[in-house]
């Protein structure tokens, strides 16, 4: 299988481990939302896929080889610092990176005009980075990271400071990108954004990987929920063994049943005594998940 | 990839306008000094003075006017006319004298000390050649004895040269030029250095080049550009020399000056600006270049004055002769010693290899500093931690 696979990465700024053994994998043509409270290691994580930083153990491996020079330059990378040339010109900065990254004066000019005219910035190209608003400049950003046509997409922040629009155009390009086979990496702090995005959610926190997987298979969870709503006036329903209920607000009550069955019992007994206006399974949110693995205790103090 | 790195650094800098009009005005203002000021140094065809001499009285004067004129350098035109009774100063004509020659009366506007002091010559010798006539010798028997008394000198002890004023302004010039360029070039460096790392480009480069290859494209672009701009500035220069004739005026030849220059451009750039722009990336911001640059200035001030000071008193001392051979004070010592000529080959190929060896070692050294402090950012990163990291 084609994937971006990250192997036990560890690594310590002196006393401070700031990762643990982190591991997951972005098979080729998916989203990975990266999530984590800040300093939880994100971007050291990033970081060390891009080489920029060492890692004190693990490995990074694309296609099943370890990632080196060549493959480097062939990912897409958007520090979560900006970084540009701030007296460039977008168009001749753009250039200048992409023929960094090992392509023809030609087609670092032709990938020049199709990122800016799709970004939206292309009537800046003789604008020197500088000049442009914090929005553009991050277009700016994100073009600089799409220009070489990269195999692999790795991306601190992307969203951070884009208004809804650009949002819009963000997310169609990091899909696009996946469509046409590449992994691509994502770290946000916009929860309800990476759970539209993503393929896959990797949650880290204090420097461990705590959950990691398809978004789906992390929201299914052991105990099943549902929520019923009466319409008012209607008698409080009644539970049968192995279910409990309970009112989590006027009219509204959290039903846990061990089984489909003993739940559509109580929907039942429920429409018999009144109106009910609502009654559907309850998933954890990406939302809930994240507040539960970061509120966690922390096991090693 | 390196050659990319140096094109963009060469062009950012060449092409940035604020060089171009500094450049253009350098120009400007060394050439058109040059054809203006001319007239006023070289003096064109410098017409000599006119003294006019009394023929009635004191034309018995003239020979040894033009003989003691001759003797102090003094440029005049003697000439017989017929002085009236009230003498005046024609145009051009610096001064009248009016007999008897031994005791001839001078008419001149103002102080003319030479004039002065090349007619009281011709005059005593005037009245000595009377005398030893009128004492029936021969005063051109005497003239010959005097020219031939003189005394001839040995020095005893050792010879230690006396001050070469021409050999020291030669090698001065050449340190001195080579010690702006590279005090320029090294904070052209370091700023580029500090200013990739501010601006956080530095992440994105690093993700594609290693940073040894960054800083090695950084210093080949600043290296050409810094030479563009010295010859920028050394070409006019010349041409502003050959063109008001001082080149004829050196004693050491121009095309030595040169290979001095050049040679040890190339290795002092190498030696400082690897050393610096290493050293650069230790700081995060412009506002903390100081504190890496000011010791850096000190140890390129402190070959550039032992060079300027003990050459020329001890060129071929002990402590010179070590310190030649040191990298980074031979790119001062060698061209001021060799303007001196107290400098052998043997040396000078030595103190040249010696730097050759240390540039690829410094090279190293910088660039593991530089990899490990590029992507620190906030204060000042200790040298030591740096290197732990590189």
């Amino acid at each position: 299988m084609t994937a971006l696979e990250i192997d036990n990465l560890s690594k310590s700024y002196g006393d401070l481990r700031a990762l643990n053994e982190v591991s997951f994998e972005v098979p080729a043509g998916q989203i990975l939302g990266f999530v984590g409270s800040n300093g939880a290691g994100k971007t050291t994580t990033m970081r060390i896929i891009l080489g920029v930083l060492r890692s004190d153990a693990g490995d990074v491996r694309w296609r099943g080889a370890r990632v080196d020079a060549d493959v480097r330059r062939r990912i897409g990378y958007m520090p979560e610092e900006r970084g540009l040339y701030p007296r460039m010109k977008v168009g001749d900065q753009l250039v200048y990176l992409a023929r960094l990254h090992g392509l023809s004066k030609d087609r670092a000019v032709a990938a020049m005009e199709h990122w800016t005219h799709v970004l939206g910035v292309h009537e800046r190209r003789g604008d020197e980075v500088d000049k442009l608003s914090l929005g553009n400049q991050q277009r700016v950003q994100l073009a600089s990271a799409l220009v070489h046509e990269p195999d692999i997409l790795v991306l601190d922040e992307p969203f951070s400071g884009l208004d809804p629009v650009a949002v819009d155009v963000m997310s169609d390009v990091l899909r696009s990108q996946a469509d046409r086979g590449v992994p691509v990496i994502f770290s946000s702090h916009q929860l309800e954004l990476v759970e539209r995005l993503s393929d896959r959610v990797g949650i880290v926190a204090r420097g461990s990987m705590v959950a990691s997987g398809p978004i789906d298979e992390l929201r299914a969870t052991d105990t099943k929920q549902w929520i019923l709503a009466l319409a008012a006036a209607s008698a409080p329903p009644v539970a049968p063994p192995g279910v409990s209920i309970h009112e989590s607000a006027p009219g509204l009550w959290l039903v846990e049943a061990d089984s489909a069955e003993s739940a559509q019992a109580v929907l039942a007994s429920a429409v018999q005594r009144g109106a009910v206006t609502e009654f559907s399974p309850v998933r954890p949110t990406l939302t809930d998940l994240f507040r539960d693995v970061v509120s966690a205790p922390e096991e090693v103090a | 990839m390196l050659w990319l790195i140096a094109k963009r650094e060469f062009r950012t800098r060449a092409l940035s306008k604020a060089n171009l009009i500094s450049s253009g005005i350098m120009l400007v203002i060394i050439v058109g000094a040059a054809l203006i000021l001319k007239p006023f140094i070289v003096g064109g065809d410098h017409e000599p003075d006119v003294v006019e001499v009394d023929s009635a009285t004191a034309s018995a004067l003239i020979p040894h006017l033009e003989a003691a004129a001759t003797a102090q350098e003094f440029d005049a035109v003697f000439a017989p006319v017929d002085v009236p009774a009230e003498p005046e100063l024609a145009d051009g004509v610096a001064g009248v004298i009016v007999g008897p020659a031994e005791a001839p009366e001078l008419f001149v506007e103002g102080a003319q000390d030479s004039l002065m002091s090349v007619v009281t010559s011709a005059t005593q010798a005037a009245a000595l050649e009377s005398q030893v006539t009128d004492l029936g010798g021969d005063p051109a028997a005497v003239t010959e004895a005097l020219a031939q008394a003189v005394p001839s000198v040995t020095l005893l002890g050792e010879d230690d040269g006396g001050f070469e004023s021409g050999s020291f302004f030669a090698g001065f010039a050449v340190i001195l030029v080579l010690f702006f360029v590279l005090i320029q070039s090294s904070s052209v460096i370091m700023m580029g250095v500090v200013e990739e790392k501010s601006s956080r480009v530095v992440e994105i480069l690093l993700a594609t080049v290693r940073p040894s290859t960054l800083l090695g494209g950084k210093i080949l672009g600043v290296g050409l550009y810094t030479l563009l701009q010295a010859a920028g500035m050394v070409l006019p220069l010349l041409f502003a020399a050959w063109h008001l004739e001082l080149l004829g005026a050196l004693e050491i030849g121009v095309g030595q000056l040169l290979v001095n220059f050049s040679v040890w451009f190339v290795l002092g750039f190498a030696l400082f600006t690897v050393l610096f722009g290493g050293l650069a990336a230790l700081v995060s911001r412009q506002e903390d270049i100081g504190s890496v640059s000011t010791p850096m200035m000190l140890l390129m001030m402190a070959p550039l004055y032992l060079a300027i000071y003990l050459v020329p008193s001890s060129p071929d001392g002990p402590v010179t002769t070590v310190l030649t051979q040191v990298p980074f004070f031979a790119p001062f010592m060698v061209p001021m010693r060799s303007a001196f000529g107290a400098i052998s080959p043997g040396e000078t190929l030595l103190a040249v290899a010696l730097c050759l060896i240390s540039i690829p070692l410094l090279t190293w050294l910088a660039g593991r500093v530089y990899a490990g402090a590029v992507l620190n950012t906030g204060g000042r990163m200790k040298l030591k931690d740096a290197l732990r990291r590189g």
